[in-house]
């Protein structure tokens, strides 16, 4: 089922154009992850999905339709920063929210515990620290339960433990089922969580895919021997190597999928050919950003 | 309806400064309505006499014109409610509250219905005020022969209650177009209480200036609505006083109420959040 669709969704501040016609689709349970460097058109995009920026041209679909009040209180979003009223404490700004989303108080509570702010869920929420408050907007995206999450950059300006804390709350929320779109620039942070994923850059779509075909395309293997030349001679009798390259001191494989390292290995040590190094390498993909920025220069 | 007042007020109970100038407010608003009478025996202790006259004697409690008195007198002081106006909505500006709210279901609509509820029941406050301070002192003050026309000239009731509503939601369009809560309060302040009663007196009693030119000041923001319970106080100076409330300023007031929304409407449309 498709969830979100655009269509030549564009805009344009007076000289700069901060997107210009995307078209993309989310269908149901994907994890989607929007990438690009900063100032690229994520929170625009973002922005415009959520009605708090105009677009200039262009349209888009929630759920098939066109936008509503209705089809909003379906999505739970956070844009940028956690916007709560300071002064007020976590269960009272979750009240006003759950007036306008129009669900009722009981899962207040609930939602405080999900995201470990129970205990302190009568502070109020100036007192939090930044990655409490980035907890409390997650809450507030949960409070309705609803179909569709949005998240901008949730780690940003965490400490260590807590980015881990976020991503391990996002895993969570995603094997519940529901459709994340997630906008970063983490590359580490979308691959650990996403399925898919789609590049921007100054407004442009350069690349929409699955992280794992993404990742497939940058698997590697070293192999390692004494004699490098011996080994290099050995390998290039073996099926299913696409690319062979030698370093100082190893071979590196990019090999068919199917290829593992127990083959290898076992060929290597029917030629009589002595291994001191043997591993399989996933892909990062970063790197696989880094080829689709630089092939778009 | 009761959604969008229910959810101002949940983003007010808990805000100190709300209490207090709601507080501030009251204070002033009664201790006009009681205190009129404690200033007139100041006078006279004072040993003014006017004309002979014992101030005390006046009778500015006196059903019915305690209506048009009393609400004349605590409109001064309406500032005070405006802040709030603005303080609120410069704190939603400020912690991009609109736009979580527009986020999580809200329309822009939405926003600005739940204000314009918000300012009609601080104005309604302000009216409730002034009816149980004049019921109050009416009773205690007036000559008892008055009371039979207690709830005469309440009109001007209504009067104040517009006068309050729409400078509320002239706050409002400032706040919202400008974003700036602290400047605008400062300029607000010298605005409505310096500035404008200033130009308007300029403009009415300043010798030698053509008729077209003095009723510009009708139509000041300020001053208009402040001519929808005319002044009221030179009927003891043994002047006419009208009692009932000029068509002219009924019109130009509603013509700043559909002016401030209709603009407050336009500036929140236009903008990205």
């Amino acid at each position: 089922m498709e969830i979100l669709a655009t269509e030549k969704l564009t805009k344009k501040y007076k000289r700069l154009t901060a997107l210009n016609e995307l078209d993309f689709s989310i269908q149901k349970g994907m994890v989607f992850g929007l990438l690009g460097p900063n100032g690229s058109g994520k929170t625009t995009t973002l922005g415009m999905l959520l009605n708090v920026i105009q677009p200039t041209s262009g349209i888009y679909r929630w759920f098939g339709k066109s936008p509503t009040p209705e089809s909003r209180r379906q999505i739970g979003a956070i844009l940028e920063i956690p916007c709560f009223l300071p002064y007020l404490t976590a269960v009272q700004n979750l009240k006003i929210i759950a007036e306008i989303k129009q669900c009722s108080y009981q899962a207040i509570d609930k939602t405080l515990q999900t995201v470990g702010l129970y205990e302190r869920r009568d502070d109020p929420f100036k007192t939090y620290s930044l990655g409490m408050k980035q907890r409390l907007a997650i809450g507030a995206a949960l409070l309705s339960d609803p179909e569709v999450l949005i998240f901008d950059e949730p780690t940003n300006g965490l400490d260590p433990k807590g980015i881990v804390e976020i991503r391990e709350l996002i895993i969570e929320i995603a094997q519940t089922g529901k459709t994340i779109i997630l906008a970063s620039h983490l590359l580490d942070e979308v691959q650990k969580v996403c399925s898919d994923f789609m590049v921007l850059r100054k407004g442009e779509k350069l690349f929409q895919g699955k992280v794992e075909d993404a990742l497939l395309n940058q698997k590697t293997i070293e192999v390692g021997s004494p004699d490098l030349a011996i080994l290099k001679n050995a390998l290039a009798r073996f099926d299913g190597i696409q690319e062979l390259t030698t370093t100082d001191d190893q071979c590196i494989l990019k090999t068919n999928n199917e290829v593992t390292t127990t083959q290898i290995g076992q060929f290597l040590l029917e030629q009589n050919i002595p291994v001191n190094h043997l591993v399989k390498k996933e892909g990062s993909l970063e790197k696989e950003f880094l080829n689709i920025l630089s092939e778009h220069e | 309806m009761n959604r969008l007042l229910k959810i101002e007020w949940l983003k007010l109970k808990n805000y100190r400064p709300f209490w207090i100038l709601m507080g501030m407010y009251s204070v002033f608003s009664l201790s006009i309505c009681f205190g009129g009478m404690a200033f007139l025996t100041w006078l006279k202790n004072q040993g003014a006499d006017f004309n002979g006259f014992n101030p005390t004697m006046l009778p500015m409690y006196d059903f019915p014109d305690i209506w048009q008195n009393l609400a004349w007198l605590t409109s001064l002081f309406k500032i005070i409610l405006a802040f709030i106006v603005i303080m609120s909505i410069n704190n939603e500006i400020n912690f991009r509250i609109i736009r979580q709210n527009v986020i999580d279901g809200f329309e822009k609509k939405d926003w600005l219905i739940s204000k314009l509820l918000l300012n009609g029941a601080i104005a309604g406050y302000a009216v409730l005020l002034v009816f149980i301070g004049g019921m109050i002192t009416g009773m205690i003050y007036g000559h008892p022969d008055s009371r039979t026309s207690m709830f005469v000239n309440t009109h001007f009731l209504v009067a104040f209650f517009f006068d309050v509503f729409i400078f509320l939601c002239f706050a409002m369009l400032l706040i919202v177009a400008t974003r700036k809560g602290a400047l605008l309060i400062i300029g607000l302040l010298m605005y409505t209480v310096a500035f404008e009663p200033f130009l308007a007196f300029f403009l009415y009693d300043f010798p030698r200036m053509a008729d077209e030119f003095r009723q510009i000041a009708d139509f000041l923001p300020v001053q208009s609505l402040r001519n929808l319970v005319p002044f009221p106080l030179k009927r003891y100076g043994l002047m006419e006083v009208s009692d009932v409330i000029p068509i002219k300023a009924i019109i130009i007031a509603f013509g700043w109420l559909v002016f401030n929304i209709g603009m407050t409407n336009w500036v929140l449309k236009r903008r990205d959040l």
